[in-house]
């Protein structure tokens, strides 16, 4: 039996949501699975040890910090689930403003004075990592795949090349080279190029591919007319903070 | 008044063709070049509206119908003693409108995969097959450049049956195999007459004198010093996205990697081949993390050299001058440019 738990910290609930999509697929591995946490289907009390824990959302106030400690130290193998956990996520746009002026923003003026809140980082920021799964949300063949390899004791094959690459296969003309911002060349596959498959630029939530060139993505972004900002709006959008692209995305 | 034809020459119009695609339909799929918003894809047709047969290039090469991007090889289980059970994909087919570039990829493909070992999908899907070919009367836009290397405009055997166009839109077609020529037979054509066959030689002498683009990569591809060490590939190199596309879109990359999937019962399972990309960091990834080819730099001129001849597939991986590679990176590297700037240096 593989015991696992899922935490959530900064975030949409939309990755657990999508581990709820698996449906039939998780009842083939009943007799394999123990789900002993997960606060969004049972209220079973935190245990002393999980063997894999999939950590949904990025860290945002003090106290998740020492949860996080906490969720590791339980932990043998700690995923990253989905961008907020593994690069910051949407949420970390925020880190770009004033902190004060995000919490107005957010909670109005007399709700921001009960508020405490610090720069949205990535777990990694506090703990070590073991397999990150990108996406927003991460695909289900990606999360059945880290859970075959969890129970079988090997590490997960999950891509690490563009998004280009499994959009070139499935024949998709390319929406860069016809002019339009599309961020498949620098961020990670996963998704099966879901949104230049269907007309639209990816956006980026797979986070960076093994050795992105965002200098270059930039400069064709500037060669197709986008502006100073959109630039750094696309590159801030999942993964700023990621060193692969926080260069660029002026932290 | 010119009554004879040659005996295995004849003239079509598009209601002929479309004869011959329905005679061939009652026994294979017949794939052609359709649109996909600006672009074409080889895919199954129904008729000769379905197609466009002045289309410059499809985003895959048809060599995809033999050398899929992505198949299963396999399934096995492993319970209770391992079981194989090998999965080979073949139906009759016949690839309609195949310009020369990519039919002399089809040709090399058809020398690596029999070379020191068969491979029996590439083999069960490619020898079933019927080849249309279709001549090109010059390029078909600016990114075309067989005439420099001896792959095009003209195709010159390799085909079932080929097409071109003499006039507009009425087509010389020639058997260059039995099955072709029983295929004519039932669609009915109508034998050319001496003016047409003359307008074909026309059209081929014309065709390859109207190239803008042109490449030389002879002597680009010995692993000398001076094309190495050039400056060029740090300059490409900068611009590039190690995106893949390229090469993934080149008729003559035939480079694959193997996989298993397991099925949720972690019993059964397949094995599954897909086209790889020698751009893409995990190319040359070894066991502990190692890597061949850390740099884009490295990966870019080792995809270059490959095309110039300079890789283990030789001749064979060579490039045919389709233009796809230059059409379709989004970071404007021109194959044909490179080459250029290298050749001043040797
Ligand atoms: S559309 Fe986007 S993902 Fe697809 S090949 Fe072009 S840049 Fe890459
Ligand atoms: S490269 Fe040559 S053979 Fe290929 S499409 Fe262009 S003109 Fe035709
Ligand atoms: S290297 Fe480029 S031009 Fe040459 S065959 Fe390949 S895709 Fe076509
Ligand atoms: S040369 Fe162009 S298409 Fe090829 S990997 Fe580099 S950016 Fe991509």
């Amino acid at each position: 039996m593989l015991k696992i738990g899922l935490f959530k910290f900064s975030s949409c609930s939309g990755c657990q949501l999508s581990f709820l999509r698996l449906n039939e697929k998780l009842l083939d591995l009943v007799d394999k699975l123990d789900i002993a946490y997960w606060v969004m289907v049972s209220d079973n009390d935190v245990e002393d040890s999980y063997d894999v824990a999939f950590v949904e959302g990025s860290i945002s106030t003090p106290e998740d910090i020492y949860s996080i400690k906490d969720v590791r130290a339980r932990s043998k193998v700690l995923i990253a689930f989905g961008a907020c956990a593994s690069f910051g996520g949407l949420n970390s746009i925020r880190n770009y403003m004033v902190q004060k002026d995000v919490e107005k923003i957010v909670y109005g003026s007399s709700g921001a004075l009960s508020v405490k809140s610090i720069i949205s980082y990535p777990i990694d920021f506090y703990v070590d990592v073991d397999i990150y799964l990108g996406g927003c949300p991460p695909s289900l063949s990606d999360i059945l795949e880290v859970i075959k390899a969890s129970i079988l004791g090997f590490k997960p094959r999950l891509p690490d090349y563009p998004v280009c690459v499994e959009c070139k296969l499935s024949e998709n003309e390319c929406l860069l080279v016809n002019g339009e911002p599309c961020m498949g060349p620098i961020i990670r596959a996963g998704c099966g190029a879901l949104c230049p498959s269907l007309g639209r630029t990816c956006e980026g939530c797979y986070g960076p591919q093994a050795d992105p060139n965002p200098n270059s993505l930039a400069d064709k972004f500037r060669e197709i007319g986008l502006s100073e900002d959109e630039i750094l709006c696309r590159l801030r959008k999942y993964a700023g903070m990621h060193r692969d692209f926080r260069g660029i995305a002026k932290l | 008044m010119s009554v004879v034809g040659s005996m295995n020459t004849f003239i079509a119009d598009l209601h002929d063709l479309d004869r011959l695609v329905e005679v061939a339909r009652s026994r294979y799929s017949v794939y052609a070049p359709v649109r996909r918003g600006r672009g074409y894809v080889f895919s199954k047709i129904e008729g000769m509206s379905d197609t466009d047969l002045r289309y410059n290039r499809t985003i895959l090469p048809p060599t995809k119908i033999f050398h899929r991007p992505k198949e299963v090889l396999l399934r096995f289980q492993l319970a209770d003693g391992p079981e194989f059970g090998e999965v080979v994909e073949v139906e009759p087919m016949m690839i309609f409108g195949v310009h020369a570039c990519d039919l002399n990829a089809i040709l090399r493909l058809d020398r690596f995969f029999t070379r020191r070992f068969e491979d029996p999908y590439y083999l069960a899907r490619r020898r079933g097959s019927v080849v249309v070919a279709l001549n090109c009367n010059g390029p078909r836009d600016e990114y075309c450049f067989c005439a420099s290397l001896g792959t095009g405009p003209t195709v010159y055997g390799g085909y079932d049956i080929l097409l071109t166009e003499v006039r507009d839109r009425m087509f010389l077609v020639e058997a260059g195999s039995e099955i072709g020529a029983n295929l004519i037979d039932e669609a009915r054509f109508r034998r050319a007459s001496m003016s047409d066959m003359e307008a074909k030689k026309a059209v081929a002498s014309t065709a390859k004198r109207e190239f803008r683009r042109y490449a030389d990569f002879r002597s680009l591809s010995y692993p000398v010093i001076e094309v190495l060490a050039h400056t060029v590939w740090d300059e490409e190199a900068d611009k590039c996205f190690s995106c893949g596309n390229c090469s993934l879109v080149c008729p003559t990359c035939y480079c694959y990697e193997i996989y298993d999937t397991l099925d949720m019962d972690l019993n059964s399972g397949f094995r599954v081949r897909r086209l790889d990309s020698c751009q893409l960091y995990g190319y040359a990834e070894v066991a502990l993390g190692g890597n061949f080819r850390k740099s884009r730099k490295a990966r870019l001129r080792h995809w270059m050299v490959c095309k110039f001849g300079g890789a283990a597939g030789g001749e064979l991986s060579s490039c045919v001058g389709c233009g796809r590679c230059i059409f379709y990176c989004p970071a404007r590297i021109d194959i044909t440019s490179v080459a250029s700037r290298l050749r001043e240096a040797v």
